[in-house]
């Protein structure tokens, strides 16, 4: 699959207007070459082999992390994307725990409530959770918390001299559950039914029976069952968040490979905005077998092949 | 005198009875769909706030004295009045009139790909999911490779691709959106495929489209349909973030995420909250309604969701 997909993407790259060469050489080396040598340097890099041929070779240097240089900036792609990707990844992470743990815990709690006050109110907060535009979402709550109340900053990541985790974790916050909210609202609505689903079982209800305590069953009996497909849902969902962050980072200014693709795509900066495309597909895949390991953790009737 | 006491059971029931001999009670099941639809209040009010929404797009010109385009500079950054309802832009464009001229254009892009989608996702999915072979896995490993990418990234790259227009966006949309619909048509195809009057069609030798088409994508409707109004809701969501962005419709239209991309300045977000805030509403309040509408249908088409 993924093969396939690296066959696209070279495809694409093909498709760069100009030069391959500007892509594949730094630029300090292409800045003093003659025109007798850069004929050389063509033959050299196979750029008059075939297609097949050219695309092998790219594949075996992309497996070298050799990624090419950025058309625009003319840095290594693989500096940019490295640089970036902690950004990315602090921000990602903290969506996912706080959209996991917040949507789990309200979705099972109205579960368990059903039919009170709560559960209504979280039902219609996970619809609108679900109709708010992101961006939209953002700038309200930059509105709010930043420029009204002054509580969180607007946006950036770091600044020079506070760079400690406590310094940029008032950065975090507002993106991280901004980022996270469509996905807090789908998992609260999974987990709610799910929950539902469980503790209609007939082992709760010998459970119950049995004289555990009624805490005790809802947590280890029911709400472990529950989590199953909450996890399968998460797991689903991962594209959509690597998808959000580029628009995230670009409101809140994180400094992020989102934001690296949105001004990449700005400046027709195409061999960047392939790689940054493949690099998401290789972590949707990765997260997708994480989510097969962490299934079979949790039910033990699920088995890896 | 026992015939005069009847039991309110037994009147009610008199008048089921009085009712089927005359043939008002249709055992048809889109009338009871209807039905739940109507008793559904959540999905009502939806389809009111929907309506409401898309008619005053549609009749924009009528409702609204000025153009979305037209610049007055003496009027720039006007805060809301009675003359201009939302205020005005910073071009000092009456930002009501924009609204509703965006309107038009945002539903147009999230109901047509979604319309385009669906349309491209049954054509292929009915048939393949009915032959199955050699189609299908080929259909269904495309459809695997556009899923595998985040939808965003996938969008954008293709953006970068065929270039930045309206239509163009629509395009991509289609492409990026049909996989879902492919493998839902797909399952259910797979389902219908085993009931008994396929099997007898096939028995009397109707050619495989009259079967597909014709004869099994009816049972599928109900599905398809809910898939429709939600991935409009979640088309128009992402034309408005791309053109937020302004990587979506060139900024020279007007469309709701146009609108909105002026925002990303934090002197317009915090000094001229009228032109920002009452779009982003509408939008959230028009895919809030999309959303219950979708719900409500699948509620009420779905047997397995009673209650």
């Amino acid at each position: 699959m993924l093969l396939i997909i690296t066959f696209l993407i070279y495809g694409g790259l093909e498709l760069t207007p100009g030069d391959a060469v500007s892509y594949m050489v730094s630029p300090d080396v292409l800045a003093n070459i003659s025109p007798e040598k850069l004929v050389e340097l063509r033959e050299s890099l196979g750029l008059n082999d075939p297609f097949i041929v050219r695309y092998f070779n790219w594949l075996g240097g992309v497996l070298q992390g050799d990624f090419g240089y950025s058309l625009t900036s003319g840095v290594s792609i693989s500096k940019i994307v490295f640089d970036r990707l902690g950004a990315t990844l602090e921000l990602s992470i903290a969506a996912l725990l706080f959209s996991s743990i917040v949507g789990s815990v309200f979705g099972t709690l109205s579960a368990l409530k059903r039919g009170s006050i709560f559960d209504h109110v979280v039902t219609i907060f996970g619809m609108v959770g679900v109709s708010i535009p992101r961006f939209f979402f953002a700038l309200v709550s930059i509105l709010i918390f930043s420029l009204t109340l002054n509580w969180l900053p607007a946006g950036g990541r770091i600044f020079p001299g506070y760079d400690s985790f406590w310094d940029r974790l008032p950065h975090l916050i507002l993106p991280a559950i901004v980022l996270g909210s469509t996905m807090t609202a789908g998992v609260m609505r999974y987990a709610r039914s799910s929950m539902l689903d469980a503790l209609n079982k007939d082992y709760i209800k010998t459970a119950r029976s049995k004289g555990i305590p009624e805490w005790r069953v809802n947590v280890v009996h029911g709400f472990r069952v529950a989590l199953t497909p909450v996890v399968v849902l998460i797991g689903f969902r991962l594209p959509m968040l690597i998808g959000g962050s580029v628009v995230i980072e670009q409101v809140f200014q994180w400094p992020g490979i989102g934001k690296e693709f949105v001004s990449a795509v700005k400046g027709q900066n195409l061999p960047l905005i392939m790689m940054i495309a493949m690099f998401s597909v290789l972590a949707v895949l990765i997260a997708s077998f994480l989510v097969d390991i962490f299934t079979a953790l949790l039910d033990p009737r699920i088995k890896l092949d | 005198m026992a015939k005069h006491r009847k039991s309110k059971l037994d009147k009610k029931m008199d008048e089921i009875k009085r009712k089927e001999e005359a043939g008002l009670l249709g055992g048809e099941s889109y009338n009871r769909a209807i039905n739940k639809f109507k008793n559904n209040h959540l999905a009502l009010l939806g389809l009111i706030l929907f309506s409401l929404i898309l008619l005053t797009s549609i009749f924009a010109p009528l409702i609204s004295p000025y153009k979305p385009g037209t610049i007055d500079v003496l009027n720039r950054l006007k805060a809301p009045s009675l003359s201009h309802v939302f205020g005005t832009d910073q071009l000092g464009r009456d930002v009501f009139t924009r609204v509703l001229f965006g309107g038009r254009i945002s539903i147009l892009v999230g109901l047509g790909s979604a319309l385009g989608a669906a349309f491209i996702g049954v054509l292929i999915g009915s048939y393949a999911g009915y032959k199955g072979s050699w189609i299908d896995k080929i259909f269904l490993r495309i459809s695997e490779m556009f899923m595998s990418f985040p939808r965003m990234i996938l969008v954008l790259m293709l953006v970068s691709i065929l270039g930045q227009s309206l239509w163009n966006l629509i395009i991509i949309f289609i492409l990026t959106g049909w996989g879902s619909v492919y493998r839902m048509v797909r399952s259910q195809m797979l389902s219908i495929r085993e009931e008994e009057y396929v099997q007898a069609l096939r028995a009397f030798g109707l050619s495989d489209f009259v079967i597909a088409y014709k004869h099994m994508l009816p049972n599928a409707i109900a599905p398809i349909l809910v898939n429709i109004t939600l991935s409009t809701a979640m088309f128009i969501l992402q034309e408005t973030s791309l053109s937020f962005l302004g990587l979506g419709v060139p900024l020279n239209i007007a469309t709701w995420g146009n609108i909105l991309n002026v925002a990303q300045d934090l002197n317009v977000l915090r000094e001229n909250w009228w032109i920002w805030l009452p779009v982003g509403l509408i939008i959230s309040i028009f895919v809030f309604s999309i959303n219950f509408i979708g719900d409500g249908l699948r509620d009420s088409t779905d047997p397995s969701q009673q209650g």
